[in-house]
């Protein structure tokens, strides 16, 4: 008896020792300040407005302005600060007031902003006209620091009128600064001439929310109660980095997370079926495609058969239909459909292979071996494609290799001049501007070869503000790609957020932006 | 005693520096550069060059690891390359939540193999010890990401008993540590079973019977204690095997602990974050085995440990 006494109390002891631990424990969450937490709530969705947002996408970047295109950042930097306008419906010829209640083109370099007058700063300090000239022209790299936001902008100035009027005067004729400054959010002025380290600790804008707790891998936003549009309904909104698909799949589904992002396409009918559970897409908005590094095979710079053969091997409607099941819509051009300007490709390069076996052998690549990368837990089933399209090339005499890799490692093979892959299976999203849809295959982007034809098509569409001389120019740019065919376009890839119904609308835009303002809560 | 302790903490100490050292050469050599990581693909050369200096990465490797070196001899970690958090902190506050996911489990698992095990051992060759061995043969024969999966689906999912993610108090314990036992109970269950037939066939057994000694008090005093030194011997070995299982699980799971806390930071090539959940990893899985050879002495006094006094 004593024995079994012995083994229960011990048991017991632990139990007890364990519960009291688990009520206090501090599960990897710092404070923003003071880098403590408290696990008992942190992850409670139950509380009546705290929404709980789980993400696929780790947050590569930190908060220094205009230092990085992560899409995670980018959409947490949408709930912080404000931008002189807003494109809520995804149209690019539909913007909407933000911060800026009126704009107007003054000439052909010059733009004037009329700022709205009751904004402050999350810190308390009124917005004004020399925020957003300073912002701007350090976003756009007027002031000369290089910016990664610049590639977006021409070099642009800015003029304070009054206190409540800016004029943006850009250094040649910029046909995408509606959609640059939609880009682009503003700052404090203190807070720039603070500097970087200033602005990497506490972001400060005029948004929706207030950053209050952050963690390597999650982010916690309070309501700015004192917002000039009115305070969110959403009291704590908190962002949450989950790698594998299935577990954020599981925690909504039991109820511990209010939405989740890249909804992995076999579990779209599963949630569907559930009960108080929605799916919401941004559809064919993220141009997925072979990308090549130019310098790693000469075949491949030097053979306009060779990448002929590669694209006309490709079964890509069987992938979209099959492998990515439906939800994707196969590219005809280097843009996606959703861009300005968009147009279709001709020939359509079904898939023919006698074609592209001759092609092979005209251009002496039969046996040729490379190495297909694809990066696995983003986009969806990418080693189930990359396996197929490597079956495809292998039939037309084609040796390649599919290598999985995570990410970050896709990525840093692509950049290391020891990379050994050849092809790599990664996307591109743009938000429907075709300058930034475009521009990626133009210098300096580490993807191209420096094609004259292609940087002065880029360069032209960027500075071409008449609409239709605009439309031609990047009529001829997609044909010269299309034609050409630096890279491989495979398809146009859905972007789904899942959610409980107890979120209200939810807006998913087409540059992945997933908007909790004015989103609303209940039961 | 003593001089065994400064032998054994000073073998510690060189396998921590190599392992750290290892990692540290690693990722600098295999992982890549983060400063491209968190740039855009278009990002200008500057740039890429500033967050190299800014990450401290624009220095020769042998550089970084003495200022690596200086910094771990006086208890800094470093910081972060996302965000500016101490290292050291956000280390230590996700250990004790995989300490307490693996204790629970070695609790929970020595529990059920003492119970099946010693069971199996009385009734050989009866239908409990065929059973026995067939939930061996079952549990070592299943991939622990599935089965989290299928406990999620069925427990936190359908039934809606327990939660499926995340360490929000007692229950989350429950499908994490059932995952891990799965693991770990088979080889412990084999070794108990088989250590306790070996002992109860010594003379020393068999004369405590002749004695008159009741057969409980054999069992639990006698046969136990001898039976126990494999025992802690396997839980002290396979203790790196439950770190490298909490990596998978606490990422099903999303738990808060080092496995995780690890593997987010390789995906974004966080290396400061890598090596310091690295370290702690290594200073946990070799103080659980000092710990272990400790215990030996205490549960057989005929083991003197080489170099003790």
């Amino acid at each position: 008896m004593r024995g079994k006494l012995k083994w229960s109390t011990g048991i017991a002891t632990v139990a007890l020792v364990i519960t009291a631990c688990s009520a206090n424990e501090v599960p990897g969450e710092n404070d923003a300040d003071d880098q403590g937490g408290d696990a008992g709530d942190s992850n409670d969705t139950s509380g009546d407005d705290s929404v709980r947002f789980l993400i696929a996408e780790n947050f590569w970047a930190d908060w220094v302005p205009y230092q990085s295109t992560a899409q995670s950042q980018a959409r947490l930097n949408v709930h912080i600060y404000d931008t002189l306008l807003q494109f809520p419906s995804g149209e690019l010829d539909q913007p909407v007031p933000s911060l800026a209640t009126e704009w107007e083109q003054v000439d052909a370099t010059t733009w004037e902003f009329t700022l709205r007058e009751d904004v402050t700063f999350h810190d308390g300090t009124p917005l004004d006209a020399e925020d957003v000239k300073a912002s701007i022209e350090l976003a756009s790299g007027a002031t000369g620091a290089e910016t990664v936001l610049q590639t977006r902008w021409v070099p642009t100035t800015g003029e304070v009128v009054d206190d409540h009027t800016v004029r943006l005067v850009t250094e040649e004729p910029f046909a995408s600064l509606l959609n640059a400054v939609r880009q682009t959010p503003i700052v404090s002025s203190e807070d720039i001439e603070a500097g970087q380290d200033t602005m990497a600790q506490e972001p400060n804008g005029t948004g929706p929310f207030t950053l209050v707790e952050e963690s390597e891998t999650k982010k916690t936003m309070e309501a700015n109660e004192d917002y000039w549009n009115g305070p969110p309904e959403i009291g704590e909104l908190v962002w949450e980095f989950v790698a594998d698909p299935q577990t954020r799949v599981s925690a909504l589904l039991a109820g511990q997370a209010d939405a989740i992002d890249r909804v992995p396409a076999e579990q779209h009918a599963t949630i569907e079926d559930e009960d108080g559970f929605s799916l919401v897409s941004a559809t064919a908005s993220e141009q997925v495609n072979l990308w090549s590094i130019p310098d790693r095979e000469p075949m491949w710079d030097e053979s306009p058969e060779l990448r002929r053969a590669v694209m006309l091997a490709i079964d890509r409607p069987a992938l979209v239909d099959s492998l990515v099941m439906g939800e994707s819509v196969t590219a005809d051009s280097f843009a996606p459909e959703t861009t300005l300007h968009h147009t279709s490709g001709s020939p359509s390069y079904e898939q023919d292979l006698d074609e592209a076996r001759q092609l092979v052998q005209e251009a002496g690549a039969e046996g040729l071996e490379f190495e297909l990368w694809v990066a696995s837990g983003f986009l969806p089933r990418a080693e189930q494609v990359g396996e197929a399209i490597a079956a495809n090339l292998n039939e037309v005499g084609l040796n390649v290799r599919v290598v999985p890799s995570d990410v970050a490692g896709l990525v840093d093979d692509s950049n290391s001049e020891s990379g050994t892959g050849l092809l790599y299976h990664l996307s591109w999203s743009s938000g429907g501007d075709p300058d930034a849809a475009l521009g990626i295959y133009a210098t300096p982007n580490r993807w191209t070869a420096g094609d004259e034809t292609i940087d002065q098509l880029v360069a032209e569409g960027k500075t071409t503000t008449d609409p239709q001389q605009r439309a031609a120019v990047y009529d001829e740019l997609q044909a010269y790609l299309w034609d050409e065919l630096p890279h491989i376009p495979l398809y146009y890839s859905d972007f789904t957020v899942a959610y409980s119904d107890r979120v209200r609308d939810l807006r998913v835009l087409p540059n992945y932006e997933t908007d909790f303002y004015p989103a609303s809560i209940g039961e | 005693m003593l001089l065994y302790t400064i032998r054994r903490t000073a073998q510690m100490l060189v396998v921590v520096l190599c392992v750290v050292t290892l990692v540290f050469l690693l990722l600098r050599i295999a992982a890549g550069d983060p400063a491209r990581l968190m740039n855009a693909p278009d990002a200008p050369d500057d740039v890429i060059e500033a967050t190299r200096e800014r990450l401290g990465l624009d220095e020769p490797i042998y550089i970084q690891y003495l200022y690596f070196l200086r910094d771990l001899l006086g208890g800094d970690l470093g910081q972060s390359f996302q965000g500016s958090y101490s290292v050291a902190q956000v280390v230590f506050a996700a250990l004790p939540n995989t300490a307490m996911l693996a204790a629970v489990t070695v609790l929970v698992s020595t529990v059920i193999a003492l119970a099946l095990g010693i069971g199996a051992a009385l009734t050989r060759g009866s239908w409990l010890d065929r059973s026995v061995q067939v939930y061996v043969a079952f549990a070592q024969s299943i991939p622990s990401f599935w089965l989290a999966v299928v406990l999620v689906l069925v427990f936190a999912v359908q039934l809606g008993w327990l939660p499926a993610v995340d360490f929000t108090g007692p229950s989350s314990f429950v499908l994490p540590v059932a995952t891990m036992a799965v693991a770990l109970t088979p080889i412990l269950i084999r070794t108990i079973r088989q250590s306790f037939i070996e002992t109860l066939q010594q003379d020393y057994i068999r004369a405590a019977r002749a004695r008159g000694i009741a057969q409980r008090k054999i069992l639990l005093v006698h046969t136990l204690k001898v039976a126990s030194l494999p025992l802690v011997t396997l839980i002290g070995l396979q203790s790196g095997m439950i770190l490298a299982g909490s990596y998978v699980v606490e990422n099903i799971f999303n738990w808060p602990g080092i496995g995780k806390l690890a593997v987010d930071a390789l995906t974004s090539r966080n290396f400061p974050m890598v090596q310091g959940a690295v370290l702690i990893a290594a200073v946990t899985f070799v103080l659980v085995n000092f710990v272990v050879d400790m215990l030996y002495t205490t549960l057989d006094p005929r083991i003197r440990l080489k170099g003790a006094s």
